[in-house]
């Protein structure tokens, strides 16, 4: 996570924010979390491999792009929280929540479809 | 002027400090037009909501989505590992019983979180939420499904 530390006052994007309740961080921190839950899901989808055949590969693929999708946009979620935060209105991540939305949801079917079309060997 | 009563715990703003306009705006105040179109399109009408509302609804969202991927990979899980646990039919229909819960939790975290973010834009009440009746609901099927099968290979 990107966390401005030099000559902050330099750019007005990465002044301090000045909220007691760290809303900025707490929902960076939530992201991240959410990231390490994806790399988990993934790996543990690897499990799948040798009983299952190569398509589990696929949902790993899927999830683990997700993840990096995600923690790639760290740095820009927290200074849009951040500047937010201080000038009274922050906008909404439509993108963000619906594009996890998705991918989570299709992962779901995915694995579904696994479970049931392709039987253990 | 402190906004002291609607401020979170942690405490008042410091004098002077415009952290938090958004909770002293007036109902009718006008939306600065930054917002691109398809966004505005998706969230509807109304006024921006206090940026800590809009926040704490995205991380309520996640909250939502890790339980949802949780759930996915105790299904996962089931399905990889208790091959000598349980019989072919039982343990494909809790992993198919964990998946599809998994699912449902993702798209109504979705769809709550839309729903909610365009109440608070409207200053309407915020909508009930159906995800907590179905996630007990579930979870309490699969624990008494394993019991059950426990308790019969016992």
């Amino acid at each position: 996570m990107h966390v401005p530390q030099d000559d902050p006052q330099d750019d007005p994007d990465r002044r301090p924010h000045a909220d007691p309740g760290l809303q900025p961080e707490r929902t960076t921190l939530a992201w991240n979390r959410t990231v390490l839950a994806l790399v988990v899901a993934g790996l543990l989808l690897l499990r799948w491999v040798p009983g299952h055949g190569w398509f589990p590969l696929v949902l790993t693929l899927l999830t683990l792009l997700t993840a990096l999708v995600i923690a790639g946009g760290q740095a820009r979620r927290y200074r849009r929280s951040s500047r937010g935060i201080r000038d009274g209105r922050v906008e909404a991540d439509v993108v963000g929540v619906l594009g996890t939305t998705a991918a989570v949801a299709l992962l779901g079917a995915l694995a579904l479809v696994v479970v049931v079309a392709l039987p253990l060997r | 002027m402190t906004s002291s009563s609607d401020g979170p715990p942690g405490g008042d703003a410091p004098p002077g400090s415009n952290a938090r306009p958004g909770s002293d705006a007036p109902p009718g105040a006008t939306t600065p037009p930054a917002r691109s179109p398809r966004s505005a399109r998706i969230l509807g009408g109304g006024t921006e909501p206090d940026p800590r509302f809009t926040l704490a609804n995205e991380r309520t969202f996640l909250a939502w989505i890790r339980t949802a991927l949780a759930l996915l990979a105790g299904g996962v899980a089931l399905e990889a590992f208790t091959a000598d646990t349980f019989a072919e039919p039982v343990r494909s229909g809790l992993a198919v019983v964990l998946l599809l819960l998994s699912l449902m939790l993702a798209v109504a975290a979705g769809i709550r979180w839309l729903a909610v973010e365009r109440a608070m834009r409207r200053q309407a009440p915020l909508p009930l939420s159906l995800l907590v009746p179905v996630l007990a609901g579930g979870a309490a099927l699969v624990a008494a499904a394993f019991l059950a099968v426990a308790l019969g290979g016992a």
